[in-house]
């Protein structure tokens, strides 16, 4: 019953303390509220990402010649005023000077002899790109509109290359309105080609139906809860440290009571402390966000053996402090790095150019790692054979950090 | 001369706590390395571009030809999957193993070569960059196949209508020659596209990003500068607690050279930090910071006073260690995340981004990326600093103004 | 040992590393008395009292509690004790309710008869009306009756005092004193630690002088006192070098003891009348000025005094 009485006591007192409420559930809530925000202009059709505009500087130096003229055309179509808003300028200096003072984050430079290139059946030309280095998705989608339309005149030019190559080869020549017939040909395919050649892109299987917004803010709420959980456990923990320095905890030893008891009330209380953590920021995410977290049992699953191992890390923890003035390195220093570490993925993951592998695996050197690694599974749609690995390995790290905390703690408090 | 005194005396505090004091350096070191290797610095991977999957249904001529367009793609790089490898295509894709996955139907060649739609199907998460970057970069690859083809077919088309073919074999191989040749001639095609980036280290950059230290550099500076306030505020609350500020208050010294002595020592732990950061950024990541000394001075200097500030602020509402950890971390992740060292903000929305500069973090970002990736000058860097100045005056006042209150 | 006293102490060790904080000490306290443990900071009474506490375990000997030994026996011990320990511990962010309350439970009680014994405790630290507020925001005073009003809750058969006395005002520490006396009236065993002679001389029934971890002495405070005898107290302030003077008076007749600390004389005498007109006259040929003279009879601090050649207060 003392365990009870001491689990009672530690849990008000976390629930009154402005670390738990701030730090445990409104800290969690706010940064996954602040990325949604962040990512709020996801569309809800799910395209994907709707980026804010992308200023673009369009120097068309090639003012006579339809090619120059269609590609900005093109680029000043409707349909992309939702992307970019290009404005067209004289000179290509200042178009590039623009991008260097953020004034634009791309200058599409298009030269003089576009056109002349496009009718000429050796003519070559480049069309130039320039961007910020700082900026990836605007440029991008820059590029690639730019390369749609140059390819299509460099596809009609090679078309009529080869098809001249191929009849001069079997001797037959090829004049000028063979070769118009061949480039107004592949250009009535070419514009026919989006509707009929197109991909067909679809999601990942077995991975539940959710927007992008989601899809998005599910890891980043996930890695954020880890995190918090892990610094309330360790709080939690570290609240002996504590008591022993204001004479609270001697002063219990002066009672019949012993120190399994102490530290059973410590475990019961850290645990119930944390299930209600975990409740609240899963429920809460779940209503405002739309997560969808998955089944229950294997969300029980995950949820236990992230307790345990929290736990565990925080016990051992305390056992290995000397005083509470250490706590603000472990706080910012241990349990950050550790936290960081473990949600490395969850922020590496969606980059062009990440190294994912090395990450997954460089994550679960902490148990940060296993915990986000487990919920990650649980948001795809993984079910109880699935998350059990985890599970087992997280429950492992855990009593063991858990056994030589409390052995080193036992011999401190003897 | 008290004033000094006062702040020696915290340093003094600050540094005999030495295992913190290497915290506030080797952490951010050690972040930005990590956070720099994942988004490719040092750029000593095998393949650094995305790993994207192909499953040849089809097998014929025109499916390799896809997969070799696909291998010369700067952006991507095409990772052959065997038959038992394609009912894993989805999870490699979900789990991230795969940017994206292409599967080429069976048929594929001969639909084309036939002139008939077809299509080919690609799994990929469009809300991420990877996928959406893929998927760019098949289109195109597909479209310039697609073309090549129809390039064939109408060369074959002219021919027959000028000459004829003797058969459907002699057709073939007229198809086939042409195709070769078309493939040959969109390896290195007429007109093309040529995307430069400014900036310094723009020979570094791939077409979509710049090399990874660059962002990760500074990102992480400005986050563990903010982290290092925990034990500068710890020193404010133990003084109060203590007693010792009471104290203090009856020696000759005034309040305000108390708030300015504790102010000067955060502001040359700060400064300390950020020297040793620029200089491994500058000599082991070859970040070139020192390519304008003054800006990046003055950027340090007026990042130094506003976290300064803010650590002096924080110390003074604080009541006890526990309130110090609190704010600190807190502001440390939000001041973060919302000021563009975590993600950049080019991948939020407007809304975000011009909240985001609403913040001093968000404009030490600009100030120190204008430099090291921009490649930009002095003048670059007048904005931000004036802004972070900015907040230093207003941030200090607050602390003063809640200074009065105290002890 | 006698097992009919409440605390039986005998032969008692405690080594911390080569210090021997607690070395040999043997005293027994009857039911129902107060009993003392005087002596300056340092001597050993907290360690001593650490161990009857059952939070140190003695390196040597051994010490029963109502016929329980605290080596063997602790959790029996601990049934029958109440600790009141000499820095304030309780939990700020609990009330003063809340705190009786988990301390109660602590101690074993439950239910009903938890609740009315915290009641009759509030009354009895004259906490009832502040039973609802934060102990953070306390003053001192109260926090120090709370912390005394924990340790009655289980009406415990024995109560060990730390110097509970220490750095608070003189109206709260004239209420502690009170409660003590208060306890004793009711038949509680009072084991009391200080190191201000006053508090000893006023509670204690039996007194022990603990300095560098032994007992030097023990008895009621009369055998103390006559150990003593009825020699005088003689502080002397002076104008002028005290050690040359220190050196002279050492040997004139009549002075026992002579001590000098922050430039003040303490001096043992047969007979303050005999010894007085010899100082001033010493005092004259030396050259110096003898600026302030008190007596005082014997007492502890003096008994002190004579025993270790310090002053209790040292």
């Amino acid at each position: 019953m003392k365990v009870l009485d001491i689990a009672w006591k530690d849990l008000i007192r976390s629930f009154r303390s402005l670390f738990f409420l701030f730090f445990g559930l409104a800290v969690p809530l706010l940064m996954s509220g602040l990325f949604y925000l962040a990512f709020g202009g996801i569309s809800s059709d799910d395209e994907g990402f709707d980026l804010s505009v992308t200023e673009v500087q369009v120097v068309n130096l090639d003012e006579e010649g339809f090619g120059g003229q269609l590609l900005v055309g093109i680029l000043q179509d409707e349909s992309l005023a939702d992307l970019l808003h290009v404005t067209a300028v004289d000179d290509a200096a200042s178009a590039r000077a623009a991008v260097d003072r953020q004034e634009a984050g791309v200058a599409v430079i298009i030269p003089s002899d576009f056109t002349a290139a496009v009718t000429d059946p050796q003519g070559q030309a480049a069309v130039e790109v320039y961007c910020d280095p700082t900026l990836t998705l605007g440029p991008g989608i820059v590029a690639g509109i730019v390369r749609q339309v140059v390819d299509g005149f460099a596809g009609s030019q090679i078309a009529v290359g080869v098809a001249s190559e191929r009849l001069g080869a079997a001797g037959v020549t090829v004049d000028a309105t063979t070769e118009m017939g061949i480039a107004m040909r592949y250009a009535a395919w070419a514009s026919g080609q989006h509707g009929e050649n197109s991909l067909q892109v679809r999601a990942p299987a077995s991975a539940p139906e959710t927007s992008a917004a989601v899809r998005i803010i599910g890891p980043i709420m996930a890695a954020m809860m880890v995190m918090y959980v892990f610094y309330t456990a360790a709080a939690s923990c570290l609240s002996l440290l504590e008591e022993q320095e204001k004479g609270t905890l001697p002063r219990l030893f002066t009672t019949p009571i012993t120190r399994a008891e102490v530290l059973g009330g410590q475990f019961i209380s850290a645990f119930v402390l944390l299930v209600f953590q975990i409740a609240v920021l899963l429920g809460v995410s779940a209503a405002v966000f739309g997560i969808q977290w998955g089944a229950p049992l294997p969300v029980a699953l995950v949820t236990l053996g992230m307790i345990v191992c929290a736990i565990g890390l925080g016990i051992l923890i305390t056992a290995l402090l000397k005083n509470t003035r250490q706590t603000g390195v472990i706080y910012g220093g241990v349990l950050t790095v550790a936290g960081m570490l473990g949600m490395i993925r969850v922020f590496t993951g969606n980059v062009a150019g990440a190294s994912g592998h090395v990450f997954d695996v460089v994550s679960l050197f902490v148990p940060h790692g296993w915990a986000v690694r487990g919920w990650l599974a649980l948001q795809q749609g993984a079910g109880v054979s699935e998350v059990l690995p985890t599970v087992a390995v997280m429950l492992t790290v855990g009593v063991a950090f858990f056994t030589f905390g409390v052995v080193r703690m036992t011999r401190r408090l003897a | 001369m008290r004033i000094l005194d006062l702040a020696f005396k915290d340093l003094r505090q600050l540094v005999r706590d030495w295992k913190a004091a290497a915290f506030l350096v080797v952490m951010p070191i050690v972040f930005t390395l990590t956070f720099g290797f994942a988004f490719g610095g040092f750029g000593g991977e095998a393949d650094p571009r995305l790993p994207v999957g192909f499953a040849d249904q089809d097998g014929g001529a025109l499916s390799r030809s896809l997969l070799e367009m696909l291998d010369q793609s700067e952006t991507i790089h095409p990772i052959v999957l065997e038959a038992a490898d394609a009912d894993r295509v989805d999870e490699q894709v979900r789990e991230g193993e795969l940017a994206a996955a292409v599967i080429v139907p069976a048929g594929y060649g001969d639909s084309l070569l036939a002139g008939e739609p077809v299509g080919l199907t690609v799994i990929a998460d469009e809300g991420s960059t990877g996928g959406v970057a893929a998927r760019s970069e098949i289109q195109a690859a597909a479209s310039r196949l697609a073309g090549a083809v129809q390039a064939a077919r109408l060369g074959a088309q002219t021919f027959e209508e000028r000459v004829g073919f003797a058969d459907e074999a002699a057709r073939q191989s007229f198809v086939d020659a042409a195709v070769a040749e078309a493939l040959a001639a969109w390896a290195d095609p007429p007109l093309a596209v040529q995307v430069r980036q400014s900036g310094a280290v723009a020979e570094e950059a791939s077409a979509y990003g710049v090399g990874g230290f660059a962002h990760t550099s500074p990102s992480m500076m400005v986050q563990f500068a903010i982290a290092g306030l925990t034990g500068a505020g710890e020193i404010l609350v133990l003084e109060r607690k203590s007693r010792a500020l009471q104290r203090l208050l009856t020696t000759a010294i005034s309040r305000l050279e108390i708030a300015v002595g504790h102010y000067l020592a955060m502001v040359m732990m700060i400064l300390t930090q950020l020297v040793i950061l620029i200089a491994f950024g500058q000599l082991a990541l070859r970040l070139d910071y020192l390519r304008e000394p003054l800006a990046v001075l003055l950027i340090m200097v007026t990042m130094a006073l506003w976290v300064a500030a803010l650590g002096l602020l924080i110390g003074l509402i604080s009541r006890s260690q526990e309130h110090v950890i609190i704010m600190s971390l807190a502001l440390m992740f939000v001041l973060s995340g919302m000021g563009g060292a975590w993600v950049p903000l080019e991948y939020t929305g407007r809304a975000f981004q011009t909240i985001g500069h609403l913040l001093p973090t968000a404009w030490a970002m600009d100030g120190l990326e204008n430099i090291v990736i921009r490649g930009l000058g002095l003048e670059s860097a007048l904005l931000p600093v004036g802004v972070m100045l900015a907040y230093a005056v207003g941030l200090f006042a607050l602390a003063l103004w809640r200074f009065r209150k105290v002890g | 040992m006698r097992e009919e006293g409440a605390i039986c102490v005998q032969n008692l060790h405690k080594r911390f590393g080569d210090v021997l904080a607690v070395q040999g000490i043997s005293f027994d306290v009857q039911r129902g008395e107060i009993f003392s443990l005087l002596g300056p900071n340092g001597a050993g009474k907290s360690t001593t009292i650490s161990i009857l506490s059952c939070l140190l375990t003695p390196t040597q000997g051994d010490a029963l509690v109502m016929g329980h030994s605290v080596v063997r026996e602790p959790r029996k011990v601990r049934e029958e004790i109440g600790v009141v320990p000499q820095e304030i511990a309780l939990y700020e962010d609990l009330s003063a309710r809340e705190n009786l309350d988990f301390w109660g439970r602590m101690y074993g009680l439950r239910g009903a008869a938890l609740k009315q014994r915290v009641a009759e405790v509030l009354e009895i630290i004259g906490l009832t009306d502040r039973q609802k507020g934060r102990v953070g925001k306390f003053s001192g005073g109260m926090k120090r009756r709370l912390n005394i009003g924990i340790a009655l809750l289980h009406r415990p058969q024995v109560i060990i005092m730390d110097e509970p006395t220490v750095g608070i005002d003189p109206q709260t520490r004239r209420n502690i004193l009170d409660s003590v006396k208060e306890l004793n009236r009711n038949g509680t065993t009072t084991l009391y630690t200080t190191h201000y002679m006053e508090e000893a001389q006023e509670l204690s029934d039996h007194i022990a002088i603990m300095d560098h971890g032994k007992i030097i002495a023990s008895g009621t405070h009369e055998e103390l006192v006559r150990i003593v005898g009825e020699m005088d107290r003689l502080d002397l302030v002076l104008s002028g070098d005290v050690e040359r003077v220190l050196g002279e008076w050492q040997g004139i007749a009549g002075v026992c003891q002579a001590t000098a600390a922050d430039g003040k004389l303490t001096l043992l005498v047969d007979d303050s009348n005999l010894v007085l007109p010899r100082l001033f006259e010493s005092a004259n040929r030396l050259g110096v000025r003898i600026t302030s003279v008190e007596i005082q009879e014997p007492n502890l601090e003096a008994v002190f005094l004579h025993l270790t050649g310090r002053a209790l207060r040292d």
